[in-house]
């Protein structure tokens, strides 16, 4: 009993040295935890899937570089998936962010022989927020009328053909915010819709995913974890997942600890009085 | 650079705040560089290179915001380019609203009780809007439903801390797969 009052009391700074402790073994001695994949992401991975070479998806990044562990391991894994299929991709940014982490994460696949301009292009940010995201899905070329190294748009293999975004196959939106602004926007334009969201807003969003204005729902890095395993192509994500799930057991026990000591405190008369110490 | 950050945990300490300045002005720098280009490519080149004279109008509505920084003789300037951008901003949000998240999540909520997803989602609505009726004296009935509401919003928050916990962490293995794998190379990638 007094060992459990004492845990519960235990310096916040010894949580913290503990959590980068339980998060480190794992990743560096894995322990191989199974990883089930989940409706959400196996709808997802199977509309994704269902692509054909040529088609053209949007990539919508609309995270800020703090939220990206979360959410760019969704990035990474679509992007691998869809241009090893021989889908195109246009990138464009609804966060001033959006444009260096494009940069970024197309780097290793213009190593591998992907050309800029037909497979894919990063059309930059627009600043404006919703209203900008309603004016591109309009009018892209109007919007954009070069991309984020001044070419000009009109003449760009990529996009002959595409004039609003229901000329797209597919739209991606990545995002740290909530999935409300590209429900507003383009679900008005039938075009299927899939969100990679960061794990706290995602609950938010599910509600769409019911109402079908989402086509599907990418829940962070255990949704990266879980799209990787649907491609056997383990990566940064599936790494991580055994770090993420002892990270869980020990903040649970500790909840069940600060609970029990709180307890064991006011049966004692001691809670709420200041003589915790 | 998140060792630094990290110190924070520690203690508050020059390190920690070197860090944040270097943080806030590398992100200052970084959107001042986005925003020239933004001006470079979307007025200038179109007003100056291609005789797009009509760009002339959002230009100046975007200079008018500067007004009151050159005086509080002209601080009526901002007023007009706030109007026009409240004014399109509100015209495209609200008439989608009503459409994407009014009109289609009542119309998915008007489901077939036939099985027992639709019947805790059905329920489970009803239960939390009647928690929110506070304009008449509530009957034993709907104090009783609108507990039941009570509990499905205690549930929500419950599962919504949940995933924000889960989010949290994956951010600090991000930071540790950093640490451990680019840089000591302790983590095999």
């Amino acid at each position: 009993m007094e060992l459990i009052r004492k845990l519960g009391e235990v310096d916040p700074r010894w949580l913290y040295v503990l959590l980068v402790l339980v998060v480190l073994i794992p990743m560096v001695s894995p322990i191989g935890l199974p990883i089930n994949v989940s409706a959400y992401t196996s709808n997802a991975f199977a509309l994704l899937d269902s692509l054909k070479p040529g088609d053209t998806v949007v990539f919508d990044f609309g995270y800020y570089v703090d939220g990206a562990p979360d959410v760019e391991p969704i990035a990474v894994a679509l992007f691998d998936h869809l241009f090893s299929k021989g889908v195109r991709i246009v990138c464009v940014s609804y966060k001033n962010h959006g444009p260096m982490i494009v940069d970024k994460l197309t780097e290793p696949h213009v190593k591998a022989g992907k050309e800029y301009g037909v497979d894919f292009v990063n059309l930059g940010f627009l600043a404006g927020g919703e209203t900008a995201l309603a004016a591109w899905a309009a009018d892209i070329k109007k919007a954009y009328p070069t991309d984020w190294k001044g070419n000009n748009t009109s003449t760009m293999p990529i996009l002959q053909g595409i004039n609003t975004v229901a000329d797209f196959d597919m739209f991606v939106f990545y995002t740290d915010d909530s999935a409300e602004v590209w429900v507003r926007q383009i679900s008005q334009y039938k075009v299927p819709i899939i969100g990679g969201l960061i794990t706290v807003t995602a609950p938010q969003a599910e509600p769409f995913l019911q109402s079908k204005q989402l086509a599907g729902l990418l829940v962070g890095l255990r949704g990266a974890a879980e799209y990787e395993k649907l491609m056997n192509k383990p990566g940064t994500a599936s790494a991580g997942m055994d770090a993420q799930s002892m990270a869980h057991l020990m903040l649970i026990a500790f909840i069940l600890f600060g609970n029990a000591s709180y307890f064991i405190k006011r049966s004692k008369g001691l809670a709420g009085k200041g003589a915790a110490k | 650079m998140t060792i630094g950050a990290f110190s924070y945990l520690f203690k508050e300490n020059v390190m920690y705040r070197t860090i944040e300045h270097i943080y806030v002005g590398a992100a200052a720098g970084y959107v001042i560089s986005v925003g020239y280009q933004n001006l470079l490519t979307k007025a200038w080149r179109p007003l100056v290179n291609e005789g797009h004279w009509l760009v002339i109008i959002p230009v100046l509505l975007g200079l008018m915001l500067f007004g009151p920084y050159f005086g509080s003789k002209l601080s009526w300037t901002r007023r007009y380019p706030l109007s026009f951008i409240i004014g399109v901003g509100a015209g495209i949000t609200i008439r989608s609203a009503v459409i994407e998240q009014l009109t289609k999540q009542l119309a998915s909520t008007a489901l077939p009780l036939r099985t027992v997803d639709n019947i805790f989602i059905v329920a489970g609505v009803l239960a939390t809007l009647s928690y929110f009726f506070f304009t008449f004296k509530p009957t034993r009935t709907l104090t009783g439903v609108s507990e039941v509401g009570k509990w499905v919003i205690m549930i929500t928050f419950g599962a919504a801390f949940g995933n924000a916990i889960m989010g949290r962490v994956s951010l600090v293995i991000g930071r540790v797969s950093f640490l451990f794998g680019e840089w000591i190379h302790l983590i095999k990638q």
